[in-house]
């Protein structure tokens, strides 16, 4: 590998030159952690301290499972919605109402907790209300613009093979569109923890590694608050490669290798 | 020169004018495909539509497939009193577009699922997939294919689904002299499948478009007295190539009088 292939743009390295980079930021970010002298970013052996208070004394395994299992039923929910909203806005009476509700990811979650508080019975809903219509709105966003992206020979490759619209629908821009529902999905999942913090934050009693984090902010442990976001990053990580699997699965026209010639 | 006779009309362009935001692209175009009977032959019909970049083929093309509306005339199929619907006429689009989603025996099967049961289905699939060599793609996905492989699914859809008329955009586009060759032997094959299978093939390389048609429409524009175009592209010029004997041989291309003929027409071409 010749050094100025790495700063040269668009060039494609092997998978040890990318390794080799990959190794060289870390150690990177590794060497500025632990010599920052920047005294209030906590030094790693504080992190790691705090880690082990965290999930020995504050029970941050339980709350994370918690948290799990809140963002995967709101991403379950959202999913669902989003992705009906998408296709229903194909059909022209709909298109505004859908416009519309990708509009609303410019309002704040501050101006929108009474009415939520006040539409759901209890602190899981709320919870779960929040997630989903956060992830909605950008989820809705990004798909609507996948499915105004597709090209208009594929509408007319189902049209020449005799197709009706809603035929046309599910081949072209459900099934042609599986894949980039992974994409979209999987932006929006990991937005999803972004959320959560202020999800959980709306209804402390329900627990979480949000309540955990609005707790050590509160009282200033940061070595707490960094220990929180790694395993956040972890576990968002592991989410990420997951979504990956099961889209490889589902569309295994993705993965097949390129054109002969 | 091989004797044949026209019999029923197979597809008819009536008088299709067509405008953009008040910018006329076609004029009263007319144009008539004939079902051509030759003795003891199944012989279909192969239409090379040539005419400049951007004179208005595609927006023609679009027209006969139904996909878009005229602004004034129609496009009947087989004499029928109702113009041309989506569906009806198959579309080799030039790029060769497939569901990318689905294999090759998928992309097929979603076509012959139209016209045929699911078992009558698979087996012409499977026959059409042994004779047009494409076997062994069979459960490839249209990314790992060729572009030959590529144009062959195309065209098999198309012809799987049932469309008799074939619309074929630049099929030659791009193509080195070989696989151009190739792509000509193919359209004669498809035409000759059925005696009414009929394929509209365009494109702006007349060689090739002469050496597979048996028919040609020169699509052109009117100038005025200083030379300017006048907007609203016709069909100048029909060439009846079996009646000048071009039609229907092998290796036409090597006949002096082949070469004569393209010339005549690329001189004609410039003032398209």
């Amino acid at each position: 590998m010749q050094l100025s292939t790495i700063f040269s743009p668009n060039r494609v390295l092997d998978r040890r030159s990318e390794r080799f980079i990959v190794v060289v930021w870390i150690a990177l970010v590794a060497v500025i952690w632990i010599f920052s002298p920047f005294v209030f970013l906590p030094k790693p052996s504080e992190v790691f301290q705090a880690l082990h208070d965290l999930w020995f004394y504050q029970d941050l395994g339980i709350e994370l499972f918690t948290s799990m299992c809140l963002n995967l039923e709101a991403i379950a929910i959202a999913t669902l919605i989003s992705l009906a909203l998408a296709y229903l806005g194909t059909i022209a009476v709909f298109a505004p109402l859908v416009s519309f509700i990708g509009k609303l990811r410019f309002l704040s979650l501050a101006g929108l907790g009474f009415a939520f508080t006040m539409m759901t019975s209890n602190g899981h809903a709320l919870r779960v209300s929040v997630l989903v219509f956060m992830v909605v709105v950008f989820f809705v966003v990004s798909m609507v613009d996948v499915i105004n992206g597709i090209p208009k020979e594929q509408y007319d490759l189902a049209r020449t093979l005799r197709m009706g619209d809603w035929e046309t629908l599910y081949e072209v821009v459900i099934l042609g569109q599986l894949d980039q529902a992974f994409i979209v999905l999987r932006q929006t999942a990991a937005m999803s923890w972004m959320f959560l913090a202020t999800a959980e934050g709306m209804a402390m009693s329900g627990g979480g590694v949000g309540m955990l984090l609005n707790t050590s902010n509160k009282h200033f442990h940061l070595a707490e608050v960094m220990a929180i976001q790694i395993i956040i990053l972890i576990v968002g990580l592991c989410q990420d490669y997951m979504i990956g699997v099961f889209r490889n699965i589902c569309c295994p026209w993705v993965n097949v290798a390129g054109r002969k010639g | 020169m091989t004797e044949y006779t026209e019999a029923e009309v197979l597809l008819q362009v009536q008088d299709v004018s067509k405008e953009y935001n008040g910018h006329l692209v076609l004029k009263k175009v007319c144009a008539t495909i004939k079902d051509i009977k030759v003795v003891g032959e199944v012989r279909g019909q192969v239409v090379g539509f040539i005419g400049p970049s951007g004179i208005g083929k595609s927006t023609l093309f679009r027209i006969m497939a139904g996909l878009e509306e005229p602004t004034s005339g129609r496009v009947v199929l087989d004499a029928q009193d109702r113009p041309v619907r989506a569906g009806e006429v198959g579309v080799v689009a030039q790029a060769y577009p497939l569901f990318e989603h689905r294999t090759v025996m998928g992309n097929l099967m979603r076509a012959a699922c139209k016209r045929y049961s699911k078992k009558e289905a698979r087996e012409k699939v499977v026959a059409y997939l042994a004779e047009f060599d494409l076997s062994a793609e069979v459960h490839h996905y249209p990314t790992q294919l060729s572009g030959g492989q590529r144009q062959r699914v195309a065209i098999l859809q198309q012809v799987l689904c049932g469309s008799q008329t074939l619309l074929m955009d630049e099929p030659f586009s791009g193509l080195d002299p070989i696989a151009k060759k190739k792509t000509e032997m193919l359209i004669q094959k498809i035409a000759n499948l059925d005696d009414k299978n009929t394929i509209v093939v365009v494109t702006h390389d007349i060689a090739a478009a002469a050496a597979v048609a048996d028919h040609l429409w020169a699509m052109g524009r009117d100038h005025d007295a200083e030379g300017k175009v006048i907007p609203g592209a016709y069909i100048v010029e029909t060439y009846n190539l079996i009646d000048r004997g071009l039609a229907w041989h092998e290796n036409i291309e090597s006949s002096p009088a082949f070469t004569e003929f393209v010339q005549e027409i690329d001189e004609k071409f410039a003032q398209l």
